[in-house]
């Protein structure tokens, strides 16, 4: 009883705190605001990924423990651990706390646990088990998921060690891990979470719109994250961003060229702004020359540009 | 942020499980009550056991626990019913519908989360990060460069400019290719802390030794500092009094750093974040438009290019882009933006169209 109100009550806090939090963003404390919520993008990857040792360090780091899920995750770890170890005791137990939740959203990860059980007493050869286990707890599932569960009793036909395909696969090991990856995205439904990482929305939102085809040439800045071989590695599946005006960065200062501050043409084509061509005019006589083909030309030369 | 009404709901929320949560347990107190007071009974007289356990029985009817709780129990949950609903109506649910079903190499991005925490001088929590990724190798060189990066800075905070020092001299010669005073901050710190110590005689002596090479860009800066020599223990006091303040040293330690980062072929900032940030401004239009084309997934998961303009802050904008004021197309190798004599730019297909390929002259419309 009181672990239960205990743990209520821990909950009420957190979320107080989110909200408290949620409210508290201005225009002064922005920049802060941004770097807590990069962390606790960076501590939902850590902890959907099970490397919770991480996150734990870095949630105490930055004192965002109230702002994160660290004691939801701690159940998940326990039923993943036993996964990985092949057992699905507490899997069933997580099943059976949420029966009502899963069974609303039509899940079938419990029958999937159950199959693999079934699959385990085939491999050590419990064949009486085996047909004693499925008569108990599959034939429940069966009006709902006839064609898997006769896949699966088949196996009782082979050994485990069997060549043809379609029972082999079966068998594997990997079976686990899908059952893991099953688990986790269950696990992420019932509690609300998007079945993605933060970090994998958020970083394909920025590197589609950084994306454009000058980030890929030789001469690409290194302020811009998508000069990095990790970076394009990742934004190769994705779209370009798209602007609807244009945007012109000078070459000499690497600022934006803009009404105040607009381009001027050189005779040769090449394009920079008012503001650098004028100091370099200043320092040196009327004379102009173009850092990239090293022509010279006069001040008085140059075109202004009018690009919007 | 506007959270009023979702503040109230979760304030009704949380009264009602208080509510629930000391009901529960005045409820179960009374029952305890009972039953020891039945117990005490039993051993003390000497009354047929039977009769008590009824006496007991009917007390407990009359105590009805259960219709009590579950009257707070009920309203427990209506409240807790509303609470999602408010949540939905102010804050989005889902922004994971913008995403594309593509995987992300596991592989890149623990190196990329790898590298930014060394290069933001986590080392513990990189160190952490690795072991349980399994990612040693790649990531243990970036963690031996920004080892050294960290070590002066730590060194410059407790107001030791040796590692600095040296450092910058050894790579003098690039950094005056990049033009960077940095080597030159560095000697006024140092002279400004010897002068503040008060010795007079040393710091003219430490002036001697390294301010000549700077003598023929940056005069004014050594005359200032050659002031300072008269005020020496009175700095406070002096015109130069700004020369003491601690941002300097924050301004130098910027710049170390940039300059640090430039040698080693970085970017100053971490690209980790450069990328979030632009990934939290460009989100939310990307979800406004996946809400209003509701059915078009298919599309959406193969497009080449953004259907929607994302505006980004200056920040953000690395290449210059150029956009046709007419076709309101991105300019390409095959499609140049031209200038035309009245200093207006437009690009090559939209000239050609209004020109019907050179043939006709035609008027700027603007």
């Amino acid at each position: 009883m009181e672990e239960g109100s205990r743990t209520e009550n821990l909950q009420v806090q957190n979320c107080r705190a989110r909200l408290d939090h949620l409210e508290s963003v201005d225009a002064e404390n922005l920049s802060e605001w941004n770097n807590v919520r990069f962390k606790r993008i960076l501590v939902d990857y850590m902890l959907r990924m099970s490397y919770y040792d991480t996150a734990r360090k870095l949630a105490e780091s930055s004192k965002i423990e109230e702002l994160v899920d660290l004691e939801v995750f701690q159940e998940a770890k326990k039923v993943v651990d036993a996964l990985k170890n092949q057992e699905v005791g507490p899997a069933l137990a997580w099943c059976a706390e949420n029966k009502s939740r899963l069974k609303k959203s039509k899940s079938k990860f419990e029958f999937q646990l159950r199959l693999q059980e079934f699959i385990e007493l085939v491999r050590a050869e419990n064949y009486m088990r085996a047909i004693l286990y499925a008569r108990r707890y599959l034939a429940p599932w069966g009006a709902t998921h006839l064609k898997e569960l006769q896949l699966v009793m088949t196996t009782l036909a082979f050994r485990s060690n069997t060549e043809c395909t379609k029972y082999k696969v079966l068998f594997e090991p990997k079976q686990w891990d899908f059952l893991v990856d099953q688990f986790k995205q269950e696990f992420y439904k019932l509690h609300g979470m998007t079945l993605e990482p933060l970090l994998n929305i958020y970083l394909q939102a920025g590197l589609s719109a950084l994306k454009t085809p000058c980030c890929f040439e030789d001469g690409c800045t290194k302020e811009d994250p998508l000069s990095q071989e990790n970076f394009r590695k990742l934004a190769m599946p994705l779209p370009y961003s798209k602007q609807h005006h244009s945007k012109l960065v000078c070459y000499i200062t690497k600022e934006l060229m803009d009404t105040e501050n607009p381009p001027q043409v050189l005779p040769n084509g090449y394009v920079y702004s008012t503001k650098a061509l004028k100091e370099m005019a200043e320092k040196n006589n009327g004379k102009i020359t173009c850092p990239r083909t090293g022509l010279v030309c006069n001040y008085s030369d140059l075109v202004k540009a009018y690009i919007s | 942020m506007e959270l009023n009404n979702l503040k109230d709901a979760f304030d009704r929320v949380a009264k009602k499980q208080k509510l629930s949560c000391s009901k529960v347990q005045e409820v179960m107190d009374q029952i305890v009550q009972e039953i020891e007071k039945a117990i005490e009974m039993m051993q003390s007289t000497t009354l047929d056991h039977k009769s008590i356990l009824a006496e007991l029985k009917k007390k407990l009817h009359e105590i009805a626990p259960l219709a009590q709780l579950e009257g707070t129990q009920k309203e427990l949950n209506i409240a807790l019913s509303k609470y999602p609903k408010a949540l939905e109506k102010t804050l989005n649910p889902d922004i994971s519908k913008a995403y594309r079903n593509i995987e992300f190499d596991s592989h890149t991005v623990n190196q990329i989360i790898a590298g930014h925490f060394y290069r933001q001088g986590m080392f513990d929590v990189g160190d952490c990060f690795i072991t349980e990724a399994g990612e040693a190798e790649a990531a243990a060189a970036m963690r031996s460069l920004f080892q050294e990066m960290y070590q002066i800075l730590e060194a410059m905070k407790s107001r030791n400019l040796e590692p600095a020092l040296k450092w910058a001299a050894a790579n003098s010669d690039k950094l005056k290719e990049n033009g960077s005073d940095l080597l030159l901050g560095l000697h006024q710190l140092q002279f400004v802390k010897i002068l503040q110590k008060g010795s007079r005689e040393e710091a003219l002596k430490y002036a001697r030794t390294n301010f000549v090479p700077f003598a023929g860009n940056h005069m004014a800066e050594i005359q200032k500092l050659m002031g300072c020599l008269l005020y020496s223990d009175r700095l406070s006091e002096s015109p130069y009094a700004h020369l003491l303040s601690p941002t300097n040293w924050d301004i130098v330690a910027e710049e170390l750093t940039r300059q640090f980062c430039n040698l080693l072929g970085q970017s100053y900032q971490s690209p980790l974040s450069v990328t979030i940030a632009a990934g939290v401004q460009g989100l939310p239009p990307l979800l406004k438009f996946m809400t209003v084309m509701a059915g078009k997934k298919q599309e959406w998961q193969s497009m080449k290019q953004l259907p929607v303009p994302v505006e980004l802050d200056k920040e953000f904008q690395f290449h210059s882009i150029f956009v046709c004021p007419v076709s309101k197309e991105q300019s390409t190798e095959d499609n140049p933006p031209m200038l035309m004599s009245c200093g207006h730019v437009l690009c090559k297909q939209s000239i050609n169209k209004m020109s019907k390929n050179g043939s006709k002259t035609f008027k700027c419309p603007y």
